[in-house]
């Protein structure tokens, strides 16, 4: 122990410029974090513990009761499906469409830039300004579905109106927003792919089919697995387009998610508590959902380098 | 799209049906994605009377520019542009700064067991910001920051993405150039402004924009820490509208809103995809 004393106090000599000029350049990002990140999950556990309504001196410390609450809060469980519905179908549904697009993206179409940005732009536009819109465009009457609808003498379903439906038309929205997005991914891998092996395969005499299964699916495992996770993990995420299109309705919670009615838990209902405790559950999905992705991306994907 | 996208149609579809059938796809797919843009371009110049119609028209038959006027009007939006430019534009230069400095610190300076700290410092990036919402919102009461520019500003300044993206570029740098500006005695801060920085100038442009998007297009974050009408930010204050007795199912005004706040982030995006796209790409797919 002294030996290492000394040995870190000498070192500490010698590099002591250099030492100091590290914590200088790390300093202002490190202290954000400690103060506005790192603390707060601290915090949070322990305000996951009592009852508190943002207001009284005292907070009253509760134990477990939060968390045993929450387990039996329809709530709770209607949220988390509902946020469960919407990141899976986003994460299937957009992605699957997104390597298609890009699948026809590396065919060297003409025009392929102008595709790429029109396919890319509902990603960097405002969420809030984009949620109005479809609000419109998915009305019976007043949306440029009505048309389609008269054509087939069918009555348009009232996605807003519904219980059922309202969720699906935040899906749409966020189906939207997610395409382009990983449609960029997937094209910056195809264009990665060697295309010796294509070659190689023609050779053969192999189908398009066959080479996409045998060939280009294969190569892309690694970036396929790495966006549905992390579009996964973002997609649990989805507040904006709940607040805007539904606020959790027609009958709440029918359309809310874990977000939102986190937000209404502390921001509405002034239960600082419990909804950490509702923060804490979430966190620990996340820590799990990027855990396992570390530890698989590790062995079943073949990252270049 | 002018009439060089129908000569590439007849001249694909002259050149045989294989050719043809994807640019005629991706020109399907582009239109049903172009859709909202459309709509929302089209609402907001409609007259109210033209929008409750049934079934709608594609084009509207009475262009109503004063709208804009009208919407502008309808809710403090010369507040909420204010608010998102300065907001986003300071916080931007924040992260890129900070980023910045502790990306270099990272790759370049010899610091015992940074490899732990650096983990510390991807980490923030898996923590949920919904878990930090009640947590923040008490120490900013603490601090009297609610409802000011510092809370809009600050907290968001640390971000681990930029300094991780900034962190695999400088890692491709040739070390040759920091040993050669080692040997003539400059200390690390001329070595990052005087060699780095420059050298990385495309990368940096890239991690701004990304940052100044997330900034602008930013919901819950402004919603928690402001709470007057005077403070909020476009998007915040275009809800605001959408619940005003004035915006309140006109969505000729909602549509101009909209307009208002996605205009100067989509003229961001054309003229500098290429640095965005590689911003968001960089270090995700190689990672």
């Amino acid at each position: 122990m002294s030996v290492n004393m000394h040995r870190i106090r000498t070192s500490w000599h010698k590099n002591r410029r250099e030492w100091l000029t590290f914590l200088a350049f790390v300093a202002p990002n490190f202290i954000i974090f400690a103060v506005f990140t790192y603390w707060p999950i601290i915090y949070s556990f322990y305000l996951s513990f009592v009852r508190w309504n943002f207001l009284t001196p005292n907070k009253q410390v509760v134990g477990i009761r939060n968390y045993a609450r929450l387990m039996q809060d329809d709530n709770f469980w209607e949220v988390l499906g509902n946020t469960l519905v919407y990141a899976v179908s986003v994460v299937l549904i957009a992605q699957g469409l997104a390597f298609l697009l890009a699948l026809l993206l590396n065919r060297r179409v003409k025009g392929q830039p102008f595709f790429r940005t029109v396919s890319f732009t509902p990603h960097i536009t405002t969420t809030a300004a984009a949620a109005l819109v479809f609000v419109l465009l998915l009305d019976p009457k007043l949306g440029p579905l009505s048309h389609v609808y008269n054509f087939f003498s069918i009555q348009g379903p009232r996605f807003l109106a519904s219980t059922t439906l309202a969720i699906w038309a935040i899906i749409i929205v966020g189906i939207w927003k997610e395409i382009g997005f990983a449609s960029v991914f997937f094209l910056a891998g195809l264009q990665g792919i060697n295309q010796e092996y294509y070659e190689a395969a023609r050779v053969d005499g192999a189908r398009p089919f066959a080479i996409l299964r045998h060939i280009t699916v294969p190569l892309m495992a690694p970036v396929i697995f790495f966006l549905m996770v992390s579009g996964f993990i973002q997609a649990t995420k989805v507040f904006d387009l709940v607040a805007i299109m539904t606020e959790g309705g027609p009958v709440y919670p029918s359309s809310s998610t874990y977000a939102y009615h986190l937000y209404q838990l502390a921001f509405r209902n002034f239960r600082a508590g419990y909804a950490s405790a509702f923060a804490i559950i979430f966190f620990i999905g996340v820590m799990t959902v990027t855990l396992f992705q570390l530890r698989y991306s590790k062995r079943w994907v073949d990252y270049e380098e | 799209m002018g009439s060089g996208f129908w000569h590439n149609l007849r001249y694909n579809w002259r050149s045989g049906v294989e050719a043809a059938w994807p640019f005629a796809l991706l020109t399907l797919i582009a239109i049903v994605l172009g859709m909202p843009f459309f709509w929302m371009l089209i609402t907001s110049v409609k007259p109210l009377s033209e929008i409750i119609i049934y079934p709608p028209r594609f084009l509207p038959q009475d262009v109503r520019l004063e709208n804009y006027v009208e919407a502008w009007n309808a809710a403090p939006f010369d507040r909420f542009y204010i608010n998102s430019i300065v907001t986003g534009v300071a916080t931007t230069l924040l992260q890129v700064i900070f980023a910045l400095f502790m990306a270099y610190a990272f790759v370049f300076i010899n610091f015992p067991k940074k490899d732990l700290l650096f983990l510390a410092v991807l980490a923030t990036m898996m923590i949920p910001i919904e878990m930090k919402l009640v947590p923040n919102y008490l120490l900013l009461k603490k601090l009297g920051w609610v409802n000011t520019y510092w809370a809009l500003i600050i907290p968001p300044a640390a971000h681990a993405f930029p300094v991780f993206v900034l962190y695999q570029g400088f890692k491709t740098l040739p070390i040759e150039l920091m040993d050669a500006a080692k040997v003539d005695g400059a200390t690390h801060t001329q070595t990052l402004l005087r060699i780095v920085t420059p050298m990385t100038r495309p990368l940096l442009a890239a991690v701004a924009l990304v940052s100044f998007v997330g900034r602008w297009n930013d919901y819950l974050w402004p919603l928690i820490v402001t709470n007057t009408v005077a403070m909020r930010t476009l998007p915040i204050g275009l809800a605001y509208l959408k619940d005003t007795q004035e915006g309140g199912n006109r969505w000729n005004l909602l549509m101009a809103g909209s307009v208002f706040v996605i205009v100067p982030i989509l003229i961001l995006f054309v003229f500098t995809q290429k640095q965005f796209v590689e911003g968001i790409t960089s270090g995700a797919v190689k990672g």
